[in-house]
């Protein structure tokens, strides 16, 4: 029981991790609180699914495609949307959940649900760890978070886009001045955070049904996450992952499993009242010395 | 290499830049000498093209109304419209006041960030140089920039600018909170850079001595406006300016 709850709560964090990395990716770049992002997790799911059963696609080109066609709408919904009102957040919160609800309820509208709405797991068997039985689509999401935050850290560190992310991050009119044009950099940090909520709906989904009311319970996780955190700071969602992953679990285990998403509501009003600026909220050292 | 016509900068209702006229020759270091909102950092953004930046982002929250007239020419390009990112392509750049440097990234990672725009090979070149031109930066090369002093941000800023391969390098208030001894630290460091590279320099400054003997040509402004003109050392007998600057 306590091994089986070490390897679930494991596992459960890195799925939190996994849908909350696309999300600090673009806030911490665009300063964009990109709250259609549930939204655009659950249509990855459909249109993978739509991919390879109205069109018949192999999964290697329906999966991809999907990961692209989101990455692609998002930057659109930067491109056209977001960039008038870059700078004023609340227009911007309004305008990306806008988008959100209305690419979700129209896929509600649109009669997306039912059981039949499931993505295959990437590997369909089952192991045995000690004596628990895990199958193989959560170890499949534990190595796709392993590699999808060392390619983000490797990303953001050695590759020019990814630096000029950093840079734009902290000084959008310093990295003008250096010839980097803000405005597509942040385009592309959208489209790579969408790409990155796609490509953990791919891995994640597979354990469930695609449904529409999960794109709002992935936008109050990566919220969660991202809080306790604190907003801009990477090391800070690894450890919230796991405050609120092992919580989910050990709620799910010993007291009730439907209260899962309450631990996520209790612990964004929790850090909320206790330290706003979250667990890892911005290197404080360096404000107060400039 | 550039050529100011008749630039007129309005903040609302406010004139920051009034009918500037200037020309940079290739080669020359040039400054642009005015105390505490003379309207430097104005006309720096508007070399820059910065000011396009400020101009939308108001625009959007639709506050205060930026107003430019006049013309930039570089090169005999009008580049009046052009946004700040495509000047720096096109080799104009500008070292911000207040030694802006990306705090949280260490001093190497600032300056491949700045070599946006370089080839690999040329970011590696570059960073050696800078390391070469600037010693205390290599020293704390994996350093946060945030930890760095005044001093050595401020050169570190000028190593960014440099990283991006400028024609026309931008600096405005180098010496701006430094002590006089790191003041004259700086002033060596931009000789040098000059004579590594060759770029042509506009420097915005409000205490001019350390700068002065060293200026081909200085224009001094008043509320946006020219007050006087001429070659650095001849400045520096002038009577007006040695009151109004060095208290003498
Ligand atoms: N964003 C702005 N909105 C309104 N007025 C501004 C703005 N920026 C500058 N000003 C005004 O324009 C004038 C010129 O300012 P500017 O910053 O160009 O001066 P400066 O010479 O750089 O001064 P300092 O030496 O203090 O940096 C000042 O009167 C200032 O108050
Ligand atoms: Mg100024």
């Amino acid at each position: 029981m306590l091994q089986g709850t070490l390897i679930y709560g494991f596992i459960n964090s890195v799925v939190l991790m996994l849908v909350a990395l696309g999300f600090s990716v673009t806030f911490g770049i665009s300063g964009v609180a990109n709250f259609a992002y549930g939204a655009l997790y659950v249509m990855a799911g459909y249109l993978s699914w739509l991919g390879l059963h109205s069109l018949g696609l192999p999964y290697w080109l329906a999966a991809p495609g999907a990961v692209a066609i989101t990455a692609g709408v998002a930057a659109m919904i930067y491109w056209f949307i977001l960039l008038r009102v870059r700078g004023l957040v609340v227009s911007e919160v309004i305008a990306t959940f806008g988008m959100g609800l209305a690419i979700l309820e129209l896929f509600r509208y649109l009669g997306f649900i039912g059981f039949e709405y499931t993505l295959p797991p990437l590997i369909d068997a089952s192991v045995m760890i000690g004596d628990t039985y895990v199958d193989a689509q959560r170890l499949c999401i534990v190595g796709a978070g392993i590699l999808l935050a060392a390619f983000l850290w490797f990303f953001t560190h050695y590759t020019k886009t990814g630096l000029a992310f950093r840079g734009i991050a902290q000084d959008e009119r310093t990295a003008l001045t250096l010839g980097i044009n803000a405005d597509k950099v942040a385009a592309w940090s959208v489209a790579f955070g969408a790409g990155y909520a796609a490509l953990a709906a791919l891995v994640i989904l597979p354990l469930g049904t695609i449904a529409v009311n999960e794109g709002y319970n992935v936008l109050v996780n990566a919220l969660a996450v991202c809080i306790v955190g604190g907003l801009g700071s990477t090391v800070g969602i690894i450890v919230a992952s796991f405050l609120i992953g092992f919580a989910q679990i050990l709620t799910a285990t010993y007291l009730e499993t439907s209260w899962m998403m309450l631990v996520s509501l209790v612990a964004i009003l929790a850090i909320l009242v206790i330290k706003p600026s979250g667990l890892f909220g911005h290197q404080k050292q360096l404000e107060e010395r400039i | 290499m550039l050529n100011v016509k008749d630039l007129i900068v309005f903040y609302e209702n406010a004139i920051a830049v009034n009918d500037l006229s200037m020309e940079v020759r290739e080669g020359q270091i040039v400054g642009v000498i005015g105390s505490n909102s003379a309207g430097k950092t104005t006309l720096m953004n508007t070399l820059s093209g910065l000011i396009w930046d400020m101009l939308i982002k108001e625009q959007r929250k639709g506050g205060e109304r930026i107003t430019v007239m006049g013309s930039v020419h570089f090169f005999e390009e009008d580049i009046s419209k052009l946004p700040a990112f495509r000047r720096a392509q096109q080799g104009i750049v500008l070292c911000r006041e207040r030694h802006p440097v990306f705090p949280d990234s260490s001093v190497t990672e600032n300056l491949k960030i700045a070599g946006y725009l370089r080839k690999r090979a040329e970011v590696k070149q570059g960073i050696e140089l800078s390391f070469d031109l600037f010693p205390n930066l290599a020293r704390h090369r994996s350093r946060k920039a945030g930890f760095l002093s005044g001093g050595e941000q401020q050169m570190l800023a000028i190593g960014m600018a440099m990283m991006v391969g400028p024609k026309l390098l931008l600096l405005d208030e180098p010496l701006l909170g430094l002590s006089p001894a790191m003041q004259t630290q700086v002033v060596e460091a931009i000789k040098d850079v000059r004579r590594h590279t060759g770029v042509t320099l506009v420097i915005a400054e409000q205490f001019a001595r350390p700068l002065l003997p060293w200026l081909d040509f200085a224009y001094v402004i008043e509320n946006g406006m020219l007050t006087l003109t001429g070659p650095g050392p001849e400045l520096m007998d002038n009577p007006e300016i040695k009151s109004a600057y060095f208290g003498v």
